[in-house]
């Protein structure tokens, strides 16, 4: 059985190419809790390598990558 | 393991600057040294399919041919995609070892680094 994972908040990011996925998780997670999940929608194929690091660097934890044709959902957890 | 990273900003209308990265980056991995080219700005031009076939200076190989010796060799190459935009021509058709990434992953390259070599 697949993980289920219930999100806190949902940012959709669809036809918003790089850098604008970045910027827009990054504000949206900046008025989260800690611990909550971020689920972000993106078509931009950066975001597959970008966003990963991006959370690595900033110390958020990207929970799981659902793909579905060229549509891309990440779930990320606050950490910090 | 070290990491080197080289940037290529430069495309087909200035061929003689387009080898280095990828002989650079072969000769790196020889070196037990880990090599990554980012491909922006013009730099994308040579990543996309059919293009590195027609650039060949001189006597030495085409840049199809170096290109294909560094992926052997484990040259990892990255695509600024919005590169595209800025050029005004149509997104993706890159090359299978192109791997489509944006401004984090530039960064964060450079970030890790242990040496950055712009072209």
């Amino acid at each position: 059985m697949p993980q289920v994972i219930t999100a806190d908040a949902e940012l959709n990011c669809i036809g918003i190419y790089c850098p604008g996925p970045i910027a827009m998780t990054r504000d949206k997670i900046d008025t989260m809790s800690t611990g909550q999940v971020l689920k972000v929608d993106t078509d931009d194929p950066s975001a597959e390598e970008d966003l990963p690091r991006w959370a690595k660097r900033t110390g958020h934890e990207v929970m799981n990558i659902e793909k579905s044709g060229a549509t891309m959902t990440f779930y990320i957890r606050r950490v910090k | 393991m070290a990491k080197i990273l080289y940037v290529l900003t430069n495309g087909p209308d200035t061929p003689e600057r387009l080898y280095a990265p990828f002989i650079l980056g072969s000769t790196a991995r020889a070196m037990d040294v880990e090599a990554s080219i980012f491909f922006v700005i013009k730099g994308i031009m040579v990543m996309k399919k059919g293009v590195a076939e027609t650039i060949k200076i001189g006597a030495f190989p085409s840049l199809k041919d170096v290109i294909d010796q560094a992926a052997s060799a484990g040259v990892k190459f990255y695509v600024c995609e919005q590169s595209t935009q800025l050029l005004g021509i149509p997104r993706g058709d890159f090359i299978d070892a192109a791997k489509i990434s944006g401004a984090a992953t530039l960064n964060d390259l450079a970030l890790d680094a242990d040496a950055v070599l712009t072209f």
